[in-house]
């Protein structure tokens, strides 16, 4: 009887463990998709996919990696009313790495959605897999990181905020 | 040399004093509109990439990824997390700042990658392991912050002299932008009064050169004025001369000769019942000026002036013919306008000879091509 119940414990544990293994699969899972949330819905990308229509390639200072790279990835203006139809007014960001923003002003060619550096698909190691950074920084000063809070890292989803 | 016009200086003093309020306006606008905001988006710990430092985040991860692996160091699960925790605080940590000025950015990033490789192989991981692979590591992180910390305090305590400074420079310019734009008003006003003066004065002079000091009526020039001011009108000019007045003068003296006249223009004023404007044009001779739409016929008013200084009975020593003082009238209707009124004078000029020519006391109006004629002499 006791050598039943602890077995039927077991497998409540068991079940138990899977369901919580279930439920962290999605970020365990790996940064391998966007997500982008409008109107209530919400729509998966593949970000493979992503970084196959990634056509925009440019070499520039980065200013958190402290060197010149070479990037590739997609005009986000372009991706926004590609995917939302058109530009909205502002957007809410989730990252892998648990940081949440909401910006606006994104009606802009500057701003790039970068999936590769340096020849390579960013990683999250790379602070990607999706990365927004601004092609044309102005006069602005590298050397103060404080100058770039507006980018964006580790893209993990899109709201569109009306 | 011409001297510049007055409406010149003043829109000259009133231009400075708006520039300095607008100045003003656009300096404490700049300060809080863009100024400010800016400060706190610089300065401000939340709500930004790098608001919470990059390195106490990477530390933080690096944390957790350690307590994953030294609650369950057989979990496959505990070992995944650790995983994805560690790749986000290599993310964090591999910043070319940090790599450029600590030291041991580098090495403790090394550590890092070849943990990584170990949790990707397998295999068990002791506390001693960790320890060795994530003590550094987290070392250099702790020494990243304080370092940033000290730093950005010194920045801070810079930022808020030079705001301090800032400050007072910007109340000191608003206070001395405000002072000069009331000066300019101050100047710009008084600049205006003392034009206003001017010109009332000029107003006044002009008033005094056209009339008439001794009967308090206007001169020549003003029944000029008057004319050529309503071009077009049709008129009636009425040329009113004094007989004898030469004579009433030597008999009673110029004062009472004065006294005369004031009384005439009364006279003259009333019995044209304030429809007719009334002029001195010297000596003993009056006109009166009447617009002809008025209703009234020149001939009527001629008649109605004559009667009522004969009713009158003003007593005149020194006339010929009669003991009281007698009025000699020529009248014509003209056109206002500088032709019109010459022609027009000319007319009530010869009408007024040819009374005087008969005898004067009489009037003899020209209205049109109508000459109507009345001779009183006896």
């Amino acid at each position: 009887m006791l050598a039943r119940l602890l077995s039927r414990r077991a497998v409540l544990a068991g079940l138990g463990l899977a369901a919580a293994l279930l439920l962290t699969v999605p970020t365990l899972a790996g940064p391998d998709a966007l997500v982008l949330r409008h109107d209530g819905g919400a729509t998966r990308l593949s970000v493979a996919a992503l970084r196959d229509q990634a056509d925009v390639r440019f070499s520039f200072f980065d200013p958190f990696a402290g060197e010149e790279l070479a990037v590739r990835g997609l005009v986000f203006r372009d991706f926004l009313v590609e995917h939302f139809g058109e530009v909205p007014e502002a957007l809410a960001f989730d990252a892998w790495d648990d940081y949440r923003v909401t910006l606006d002003g994104w009606d802009d060619p500057g701003w790039i959605l970068v999936t590769h550096q340096n020849g390579a698909p960013l990683s999250l190691r790379d602070r990607g897999p999706l990365r927004l950074v601004e092609r044309d920084y102005g006069d602005r000063d590298p050397a103060n990181l404080r100058n770039f809070n507006d980018w964006v890292w580790m893209i993990r989803s899109i709201k569109a905020v009306p | 040399m011409t001297a510049r016009p007055s409406w010149r200086r003043h829109a000259g003093w009133l231009w400075l004093s708006l520039m300095s309020f607008t100045t003003l306006l656009i300096l404490i606008t700049y300060e809080t509109r863009w100024v400010y905001p800016e400060i706190h988006a610089y300065f401000s710990q939340t709500g930004n990439l790098t608001g919470q430092q990059l390195a106490t985040r990477s530390r933080q991860y690096l944390q957790e990824g350690l307590g994953s692996l030294l609650e369950a160091p057989d979990s496959d699960a505990a070992r995944q997390e650790a995983g994805f925790r560690l790749e986000l605080a290599y993310s964090l940590f591999d910043i070319g700042l940090y790599r450029r000025e600590y030291a041991c950015t580098e090495p403790s990033l090394a550590e890092l990658d070849a943990l990584a490789d170990r949790l990707e192989i397998g295999g068990g991981l002791t506390p001693a392991t960790l320890n060795d692979h994530l003590l550094g590591p987290i070392r250099c992180l702790t020494e990243i912050e304080m370092d940033q910390l000290e730093r950005r305090s010194a920045v801070t305590t810079a930022f808020v002299e030079e705001t301090r400074r800032h400050q007072g420079v910007v109340l000191g310019g608003s206070l001395v932008i405000f002072l000069m734009g009331l000066v300019f008003w101050w100047m710009h006003e008084r600049q205006r009064r003392q034009a206003e003066r001017a010109t009332r004065e000029s107003l006044r002079w002009m008033a005094r050169a056209l009339r008439d000091p001794l009967t308090g009526v206007g001169n020549r020039s003003a029944l000029h004025q008057d004319v050529m001011a309503q071009p077009g009108k049709p008129m009636s000019l009425m040329l009113i001369d004094i007989d004898y007045f030469k004579q009433y003068n030597d008999t009673l003296g110029h004062p009472d000769g004065d006294q005369l006249l004031r009384e005439l223009a009364l006279l003259i004023d009333t019995s044209l019942a304030g429809q007719a404007r009334l002029y001195r044009m010297g000596g003993d001779e009056f006109a009166a000026l009447l617009l002809r739409d008025d209703g009234g016929g020149l001939a009527e008013r001629c008649a109605t002036l004559t009667a009522r200084v004969r009713e009158a009975a003003m007593a005149h020593p020194g006339h010929p013919y009669r003991r009281t003082v007698t009025l000699s009238i020529g009248a014509a209707c003209f056109v206002a306008g500088e032709a019109g009124f010459a022609s027009g004078y000319a007319a009530a000029d010869r009408a007024l000879y040819r009374v005087k020519e008969q005898g004067r006391d009489g009037w003899l109006a020209s209205e049109g091509a109508d000459t109507v004629e009345e001779n009183g002499k006896v």
